[in-house]
């Protein structure tokens, strides 16, 4: 019983923990990111764990949290706000050519970003040619470019 | 779907998304409070200038325990006992609620004791005295969860502490 409890926990803690972090926190791992993953991940690991390392605890806790994963995903479905709620939705941060700062600024992202993204997804080389840039709710940032003239 | 500037499909809605931002600030202040929370000691494991080093006791009346208030579940801890000798016995008597070996396990306990045994009360330990004050340490890995009230008595003197176990 305390696996699954452990589990179930760990899992919405981790849950919370992630979503009030922002989108980007953990998206595009820089250095940094992929140390902080890999310290969280170890952490979680003992905290999941325990003393127990049976093949029994093993199987428990996978399954838990999959089944609480599936039983999430159900939810979602059904309920298409909490999906939102849990999410997230997707913001425009720069519309019809014009960045939008304040929104920049709430979920933490800068000029650079986009350009990296502009880049990387259209070839693009200047922020004039971007239309709209949309923050996804992964934490990635896709551009729709202006048409040529 | 919605249309934003009748061309671009997306499901946008900044109101969620601005309630969300403002959950998230909130947070943010709640992590900091937390890490403040455990420097301070709170969350068990110490803390600055151990803060949550509590002392129970007077040790000029014989009996003083040292101890932390928040402990957390399967982390080492200790409990420190300051005694004066039993002046009438070469041996000193020291009694613990059921609490305490119930909820703890004791690893280790430096003098040992030259007697143990338990009761309805709880449990007892009798060390040999060389006619001076001395002190006993439990080496303890705490097994329960929650608040735990603990005894402690010597033939003469009674304490009283509360621990906390985090999970």
């Amino acid at each position: 019983m305390e696996t699954v409890i452990r589990a179930l926990v760990l899992y919405v803690f981790l849950l919370i923990i992630f979503r009030v972090s922002g989108k980007r926190t953990l998206y595009e791992a820089t250095v940094f990111d992929f140390v902080l993953l890999l310290i969280i991940a170890e952490t979680a690991e003992q905290a999941l764990v325990g003393e127990d390392h049976s093949i029994m605890s093993g199987f428990v806790m996978i399954i838990t949290l999959l089944l609480a994963d599936i039983s999430l995903s159900l939810l979602k479905q059904k309920f298409k706000h909490f999906g939102k709620v849990l999410d997230g939705v997707p913001v425009i941060i720069l519309d019809d050519g014009k960045l939008l700062h304040d929104r920049l600024k709430k979920v933490r992202v800068d000029e650079a970003d986009i350009l990296e993204s502009a880049r990387e997804l259209q070839g693009l080389q200047r922020l004039d040619q971007i239309k709209y840039a949309i923050l996804e709710k992964d934490g990635k940032i896709t551009i729709i470019p202006k048409k040529e003239e | 779907m919605k249309k934003h500037r009748g061309e671009l499909e997306i499901d946008e809605d900044i109101q969620l998304e601005s309630a969300n931002w403002k959950v998230q600030r909130f947070a943010w202040v709640i992590m900091a409070l937390v890490v403040v929370a455990a420097l301070l000691g709170f969350t068990g494991d110490g803390g600055i200038a151990k803060l949550q080093h509590l002392k129970a006791g007077d040790a000029a009346q014989g009996l003083e325990v040292e101890y932390e208030r928040f402990l957390r579940r399967t982390a080492p801890a200790e409990i420190k006992v300051n005694l004066a000798p039993s002046t009438d016995n070469s041996l000193t008597e020291l009694h613990f609620n059921k609490k305490f070996y119930e909820d703890i396990e004791v690893d280790n306990i430096v003098p040992e004791p030259s007697e143990v045994y338990t009761h309805e009360q709880g449990i007892t330990y009798r060390f040999t005295t060389a006619n001076q004050p001395f002190s006993v340490t439990f080496y303890l890995t705490p097994k329960g969860i929650g608040s735990l009230p603990l005894h402690i008595a010597t033939d003469k003197k009674k304490v009283a502490i509360t621990q906390f176990i985090y999970p």
